[in-house]
């Protein structure tokens, strides 16, 4: 099991952990946000409904540029954070806290174990981004 | 090499792909907006900042205390020669020749069709001397243009020059309402005639503290020795200046304003809300608003075509009897964003326009665009109730009257 507390990402930016109560958590790296800037709408999934691994679960709308939002790992939606209906800007403001997307379920964890951690994925944005 | 691709898009209109196969270029302040984190985007050739930190927060201080832009970018071309004055009344819609020494005036340039070529601004210096200021992305365009007409009218024996000064000279804009705290403290009270920068006026300009909207004149930011053309001009609906100087200078002076921005919390701006500022005070945008296959009576832009003289494409637009669009702006009760060129629908979901520009408003906190809509389309109705489609997503719109970021009135009866 992954240790509460820690990230793994994908390549296209999204991170699951798990929180302090041991529940799964999805949400957008602060790499991405900081790409994306102001974030003014987002379109969250459906609580119940269930996505595979790279299946496009939302959108994301900054001021200049709309995302999709992918599954990291094969999950199925517990709840979503519905503060950011209201103040999207949290995903700009704590991408991985505050700002998390949805709460997950998961059958297991070896999809998560195929992802990046938090070292990994600082490599891969520095050898994709030459800034 | 440059490459421009033109593509008929949905709604009729065409969108113009300038594609640069060599690299962008850049400002004399692209290493300053690197330097402080800014990203980094092309944009009509070059590598501009889209914004430092936020285009929110920097869109919201120009609306409350001041911003500062680089816009470098932008073309700038010399008309000179004794015949210049009836050269620029034929090339420009506006009535440029009658305007005094010192003063600007908004002006199109159209091709023979009526068609939009470009938006622009032209400073006279005297009846001999002017300069237009030309959107980044068509300096090349109009300069070929305005020098091919040059053409045609020295073979008539007149006599005009036209020359692009564009990669001579810096360009930064001081906007919002405290813009004047940081700028006249900073420049010298004497009145400049003569040589000012790059530019030699011939005249005696007013005093910059006097400046009047759409006026010009000459002062030196005395502790750093940088002449400067100042215009009380800009591109946001706010008091403000632009600022132009010898491009080897724009460093100095870019840096000696932000040392000085506790004057007027100064904060520089990118691109990204230069936009918003212009959209909400229903500023065109070359490209969105406007291009070749838009006339003037469809953007609304009829008020800066002259009645007392002739010029390019006016014989045009007297055969344009109905007309086949118009623009309107909206804004939204969802909260997804319009973008150019998605589809506006009429109650019964029938496409009838497209939008020109689209984003969300700081300053109202929802998103507003702008789109053509076809004439037929407009009925009552039709304003208190249609739809933009994003991305399979019909959100409901309303029309209203620019601009933005005053007070919001609204065009249906809610």
């Amino acid at each position: 099991m992954i240790k509460s507390g820690s990230f793994y990402f994908s390549k296209s930016h999204e991170w699951i952990g798990r929180d302090s109560n041991n529940k799964y958590r999805i949400g957008i790296s602060d790499f991405a946000q900081s790409e994306l800037g102001d974030v003014v709408y987002v379109s969250l999934p459906e609580a119940g409904k269930a996505y595979k691994k790279d299946g496009k679960i939302g959108e994301i709308e900054s001021v200049k540029s709309v995302s999709e939002i992918y599954a990291p790992v094969d999950l199925k939606i517990i709840s979503v954070n519905s503060k950011l209906n209201d103040t999207p800007e949290l995903i700009n403001q704590d991408s991985n806290g505050a700002g998390f997307i949805a709460e997950v379920e998961i059958s297991d964890d070896s999809g998560i174990e195929a992802l990046m951690d938090e070292n990994a994925y600082k490599t891969f944005i520095a050898d994709s981004h030459h800034e | 090499m440059k490459t421009t691709l033109i593509i008929k898009n949905l709604c009729g209109g065409a969108i113009i792909i300038t594609m640069d196969t060599d690299e962008s270029k850049k400002t004399p302040l692209y290493d300053e907006h690197a330097k402080m984190g800014a990203k980094i985007v092309s944009f009509a050739g070059f590598y501009m900042p889209l914004y430092y930190k936020s285009i929110i927060e920097e869109h919201l201080n120009v609306r409350n205390n001041s911003g500062i832009f680089d816009i470098s970018h932008m073309g700038e071309i010399i008309i000179k020669g004794r015949d210049a004055s009836s050269f620029v009344d034929h090339v420009f819609t506006a009535d440029v020749s009658k305007i005094g020494q010192g003063e600007i005036v908004y002006s199109l340039i159209l091709n023979e069709k009526g068609g939009i070529i470009d938006d622009v601004t032209v400073f006279k210096f005297s009846e001999d001397e002017y300069m237009v200021v030309v959107n980044a992305a068509n300096t090349q365009k109009d300069f070929a243009w305005i020098n091919y007409i040059q053409t045609g009218f020295q073979k008539k024996g007149k006599d005009v020059s036209v020359q692009n000064i564009s990669d001579a000279i810096g360009l930064l804009s001081v906007q919002g309402p405290k813009s004047r705290d940081l700028i006249y403290p900073l420049i010298s009270d004497a009145v400049k005639i003569g040589k000012c920068g790059l530019f030699d006026f011939k005249f005696k300009p007013k005093n910059i503290k006097d400046l009047k909207h759409f006026e010009f004149g000459c002062a030196e930011f005395k502790d750093v020795n940088v002449e400067a053309l100042i215009s009380r001009s800009g591109y946001t609906g706010e008091f403000g200046f632009e600022i132009f100087i010898p491009a080897e200078k724009t460093a100095i002076l870019w840096n000696y304003l932000l040392k000085n921005s506790h004057l007027s919390n100064l904060l520089p701006v990118g691109l990204g809300a230069r936009d918003t500022l212009r959209f909400e005070a229903a500023l065109p945008l070359y490209g969105h608003e406007l291009d070749e296959t838009i006339n003037p009576y469809d953007a609304g832009l009829e008020k800066y075509l002259s009645d007392t003289k002739d010029f390019i494409g006016k014989e045009a637009l007297k055969n344009i009897k109905n007309k086949e669009k118009r623009l309107i702006f909206f804004k939204l009760s969802g909260k997804q964003i319009p973008r150019h060129s998605q589809r506006i629908l009429d109650e019964n979901l029938k496409p009838i326009g497209c939008i020109a520009s689209g984003t969300y408003s700081p300053s109202n906190k929802f998103p507003i665009g702008s789109a053509y809509i076809s004439d037929s389309g407009v009925n009552a109705s039709f304003l208190k109730n249609f739809f933009i489609d994003i991305r399979g997503n019909f959100e409901k719109a309303e029309v209203v009257s620019p601009p933005f970021h005053r007070h919001v009135k609204a065009g249906g009866s809610k």
